[in-house]
């Protein structure tokens, strides 16, 4: 299982390129609210911390996901 | 937070369509006895929007069959097909389906909707799993929620994605449905199913296909895409609608490996709605005779797809796949989409306006949807409504006329 922090900064490093302009977000930041990601950015951040870590993660659960917290608890389970 | 927000959030949504300054969603459309024209906002257009693939609507056959059912049978059944709602006539329709299509059974619904939402929240439930491509319609993810089963989506078109993802499931694959369509109705691209069915096959997971928009139109006789890539008994259920080929509404279930028939004392979406109305089953059956001898209709409706494609593309149009029924246009922004689509419209063209977030990766599209019943004369003015567009909007304006002549 990898550790919660290696899983938080796989999603700070993701989303600085994508969305933080260059620039690490702390992990209490919420995606859609604080970071203005759309549900697709979200579906495409998922993607590709899916294919990171070679998990799967359900969309049934993409409700329960508001913070960069909340993913990397959830993904670090799945591992 | 009150309740009444969301319709708040709804007419801000309204509004920002509103700014795109036409009125291209929901318009009124007046249709008086042909398949192919129309009225909106009192003006005469050629119909290009419309997945009257057929163009039997307004078929002399499926209208009488229809007209004389209604006053035979009356206007409607007032009850669901486990009541009252079972007349001869849906049990025919049921039968002469499983016969077309070579299944074991088959199952009729109100709509195509109501057919995936029902089956697919049957098949699957708690503890099972439902894989989906990532640009299914709206009643696939619909009854993926109600099933209740863990929902993964892959990436659409994509049978290297659903390989990974299946692998990752390990022995759950026996419990997972995996969900595709034949031809998607935004882009007009083809789902690669032969490929599907080898790794769904593989991993020893199942695979539904929603067949509604090559249901009619593809294959010898008009079976849809398995038919043409002569797969049909690998699949192990399909869905469908009546109201795109078949010009009609409705939609069915069914299988070549599995009996379904079993599943309508279970499926709540075929219980507790009624049953389709008399003339509906009678103008699908007629509909379905036809498609089922529809070899010219299918060729006629191919080479209309084939002029379309190839005007648009000299036009300098980016299209969203290779000749089909479904011609997308790739537009820069939904403005320019918008400002595109009423340009269409007063040249006398109506083809559907799609803008995020209805439109697959957020994508602006002009979408035409092409009939059997299109003549060469209007599909030789659908071809210079687009001229007209690509006069105002692109750098370098072609001539309609050497464009495709
Ligand atoms: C892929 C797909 N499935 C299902 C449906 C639903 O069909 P119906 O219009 O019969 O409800 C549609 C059409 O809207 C569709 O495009």
């Amino acid at each position: 299982m990898i550790s919660y922090d290696e899983c938080v900064s796989e999603i700070q490093t993701l989303l600085a390129q994508s969305h933080a302009g260059g620039s690490i977000v702390p992990p209490e930041s919420d995606l859609i609210d604080e970071l203005g990601l759309a549900s697709l950015d979200v579906m495409e951040l998922i993607e590709a911390l899916e294919d990171r870590f070679d998990v799967a993660f359900p969309i049934n659960e993409l409700g329960d996901v508001r913070t960069i917290a909340d993913l990397a608890k959830r993904i670090q389970t799945l591992t | 937070m009150s309740l009444l927000q969301k319709l708040d959030a709804a007419r801000d949504f309204q509004d920002q369509l509103g700014q795109l300054g036409v009125n291209a969603i929901g318009a009124t459309i007046d249709v008086t006895g042909s398949a192919t024209e129309g009225k909106i906002e009192g003006k005469r257009v050629i119909l290009a929007g419309t997945n009257n693939y057929l163009g039997l609507t307004f078929d002399p056959a499926c209208i009488e069959a229809a007209a004389q059912a209604v006053r035979t049978h009356g206007t409607g059944t007032t009850g669901s097909r486990l009541a009252n709602g079972t007349y001869a006539g849906h049990a025919a329709l049921e039968r002469e389906l499983s016969v077309f299509l070579g299944t074991r059974s088959a199952i009729a619904f109100t709509t195509g909707y109501v057919a995936n939402v029902g089956a697919i929240s049957t098949l699957a439930g708690p503890g099972d799993v439902i894989m989906l491509d990532a640009d299914s319609h709206a009643s696939i993810y619909e009854g993926a929620k109600l099933s209740g089963a863990e929902i993964y989506r892959f990436r659409h078109n994509d049978p290297a994605d659903l390989d990974k993802r299946l692998r990752r499931l390990g022995d759950r694959c026996a419990r997972t449905l995996v969900i595709v369509e034949s031809l998607y109705s935004m882009l007009g691209d083809v789902a690669p199913l032969d490929q599907f069915c080898e790794v769904v096959k593989r991993h020893g997971a199942f695979l539904l296909l929603d067949d509604a928009h090559s249901f009619g139109i593809m294959g010898e006789t008009g079976r849809g895409l398995a038919e043409a890539l002569g797969i049909e008994d690998e699949i192990d259920f399909v869905t469908g609608t009546f109201s795109k080929s078949l010009g009609s509404v409705g939609g069915f279930f069914a299988s070549r490996k599995h009996d379904v028939a079993p599943l309508r004392s279970q499926i709540r979406a075929y219980m507790f709605t009624a049953s389709s109305t008399p003339s509906v089953i009678a103008s699908t059956r007629a509909a379905l005779k036809r498609v089922a001898q529809g070899q010219a209709l299918r060729s006629q409706l191919w080479r209309n797809c084939q002029r379309v494609h190839e005007g648009l593309t000299s036009l300098g149009f980016k299209l969203g796949a290779a000749p089909s029924p479904v011609i997308a246009s790739l537009m820069d922004s939904p403005q320019q989409a918008a400002a595109a689509w009423q340009v269409l419209l007063d040249a006398g063209v109506y083809v559907n306006l799609v803008v995020p977030p209805g439109a697959p990766k957020n994508l602006s599209l002009l979408r035409c949807s092409l009939s059997a019943a299109h003549t060469d004369e209007q599909v030789e003015q659908i071809i210079e409504g687009y001229a007209a567009v690509a006069q105002r909007l692109f750098d370098q304006p072609r001539a309609a006329a050497t464009a495709y002549g």
